[in-house]
């Protein structure tokens, strides 16, 4: 694993952008044949470039969806939404060049071998065929992967998809990385491995916006994290202050941890009243 | 980046998808030539070549070719790939890249196109056995394998319609039961005016028949007229299909 692989870039450089990820009263209506779901109902959003952010949320709660508007992948019911500086649904090709995406579902094409699908991933995002096997040479190195290169992806394990996907969300260097539940379903050893990978590529400067089951996966990663609920953002802020303000608000001694900031958030064991925003600036 | 690097690229990876899945290639190739074979010793002895006008002086096989080659080009494999595709979620990792929305449509038609014509040549090969002769030439033969190329990318996109619009293998499945009455409504076992008048108006109504027609022509060296409106139908419908493609992938949600 070497860092220099990874182009070095200070938070806020490359983009003018002050904020990597922005959006307004984003609203996601899914529309079928059995009626309408309110999937997102207004989300706002603001990540620092530089930041880990993570997005938190019980089944159902509209992450996939609210990630996958983000990444340009789902039509935007209301409200905008920019990623490093570009308007997603007004020039999409333009924010897909700044970002990676590693959705829930490890899209990979299993007859494909992992070198394979990274040179052709390197090629849609426009390097040349020498460049592009290079790229994909460097990446395969980086997440761990040189032994299994040539092999067909079809028998990779759920971890080495999982590397493959996140080493296909950076073939072009993004400036914002969008992951949704990177380490679902896996072993505690490879849920390590892929953090140590989303901290080196924050070091690096990419800003990281991850969706996660694991609270404990949340308080190690991310500086700063909203909690959606129903559609509805019910928490914001860095984990130490929600956790404070948990505190402070119900008169604990000891501090609570994020899986009671969760819970509380979320209503699922203590009672919670319709709408209940509450902002907690990081 | 350019549309054409992007066909390219991903036409690469599909031909090698292809390549890699001979299970899903080897029917294309057998199904045809049994029913060519089938059909030639059923009715061979009616149709002898001597005292039969529409033969144009060769055997029943080489008047059977055009139906044998547009059933191998309607089999569109692509897109159980597609769903495939669509279902593990690396069609949306395709969909973020900024690839224009045409060459992922035409990236698996560009395959296709390859499949189709490499297939059209091989069971035009196979065929000379059984004193077939492509009348119109080397030119002839050509025209031939690109228009079985054209309609193996017509029949193709339409199923890749289905499935963008479907999203399910089992409805894309079902969409390819459209090649019964595409490809047997038609003149395939004696010409147009030999059928009976219901059948007549029916291959009459069907595209697919000029496209038949046209590749008889092209076999028996029975006028350039129907080559003709061979390519311009089936070039037709490959357009359409392909501009429903391009346009639905730009909607997909
Ligand atoms: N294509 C769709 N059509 C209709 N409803 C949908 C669709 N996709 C998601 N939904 C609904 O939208 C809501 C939000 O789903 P979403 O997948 O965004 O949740 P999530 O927070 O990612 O959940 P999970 O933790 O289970 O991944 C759910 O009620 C879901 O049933
Ligand atoms: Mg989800």
């Amino acid at each position: 694993m070497s860092d220099h692989l990874v182009a070095q870039r200070r938070p806020g450089e490359s983009t003018t952008a002050s904020y990597a990820v922005e959006a307004e009263g984003l609203v996601k209506q899914y529309k079928s044949r059995s009626g309408t779901v309110d999937a997102v109902r207004g989300v706002d959003l603001r990540v620092a470039t530089g930041e880990v952010f993570g997005f938190l949320g019980p089944n159902g709660a509209g992450k996939s969806t609210t990630v996958r508007m983000l990444t340009t992948l789902l039509s935007i019911t209301a409200g905008t939404a920019r990623v490093a500086g570009v308007d997603v649904a007004a020039d999409p090709d333009r924010a897909r060049r700044s970002m990676g995406v590693a959705l829930q579902e490890a899209g990979l094409d299993v007859r494909q071998t992992g070198r394979e699908l990274l040179v052709l991933q390197a090629r849609l995002f426009g390097f040349a065929a020498k460049a592009a096997a290079d790229r994909a040479a460097e990446l395969l190195t980086l997440v761990g992967l040189d032994d299994a290169a040539d092999r067909r992806i079809k028998g990779y394990s759920g971890g080495m998809k999982r590397r493959l996907d996140l080493a296909s969300a950076l073939v072009h260097e993004p400036e914002v990385l969008f992951l949704d539940e990177p380490t679902t379903g896996l072993d505690p050893a490879s849920r390590l491995t892929v953090w140590d990978e989303v901290r080196r590529i924050n070091r690096n400067g990419t800003t990281v916006f991850l969706t996660t089951q694991y609270l404990e996966e949340a308080d190690q990663l991310c500086d700063r994290l909203a909690i959606i609920d129903g559609g509805l953002i019910v928490r914001e802020g860095t984990p130490q202050r929600l956790k404070d303000e948990l505190r402070d608000r119900l008169g604990l001694d000891a501090g609570p941890t994020l899986d009671e900031v969760f819970l509380d958030a979320t209503g699922r064991t203590r009672t919670k009243a319709a709408g209940d925003v509450q902002e907690v600036s990081a | 980046m350019s549309t054409l690097v992007g066909t390219g690229a991903l036409g690469q990876r599909a031909l090698r998808e292809a390549w890699r899945t001979p299970e899903a290639l080897f029917p294309t190739l057998f199904i045809p030539l049994f029913f060519l074979v089938v059909n030639v010793g059923q009715a061979g002895k009616i149709f002898p070549s001597d005292s039969t006008d529409f033969l144009q002086g060769q055997g029943y096989a080489a008047f059977q070719l055009p139906a044998t080659l547009l059933l191998a080009a309607s089999f569109g494999g692509s897109a159980m790939f597609l769903v495939e595709d669509i279902e593990g979620g690396y069609f949306d990792k395709l969909r973020a890249a900024p690839v224009s929305r045409t060459s992922i449509v035409l990236g698996r038609l560009y395959a296709e196109a390859v499949k189709g014509a490499g297939i059209a040549a091989l069971v035009v090969l196979l065929s000379l056995p059984f004193d077939v002769r492509v009348a119109t030439g080397v030119g002839g033969f050509l025209l031939l394998i690109v228009l079985t190329a054209i309609w193996s990318v017509a029949f193709s996109a339409f199923l890749q319609l289905v499935a963008l619009r479907t999203r399910s293998a089992a409805a894309t499945q079902s969409g390819s039961m459209l090649f019964f009455p595409l490809l047997f409504l038609t003149p395939n076992f004696v010409p147009r005016d030999l059928l009976t008048r219901p059948m007549e108006i029916a291959a009459t109504l069907n595209p697919v028949t000029y496209v038949m027609e046209g590749m008889r022509a092209l076999v028996l060296d029975d006028g350039w007229a129907k080559v003709g409106i061979g390519f311009a139908v089936a070039a037709v419908i490959c357009a359409a299909m392909v501009a429903l493609n391009v346009r639905t992938i730009r909607n997909y949600d």
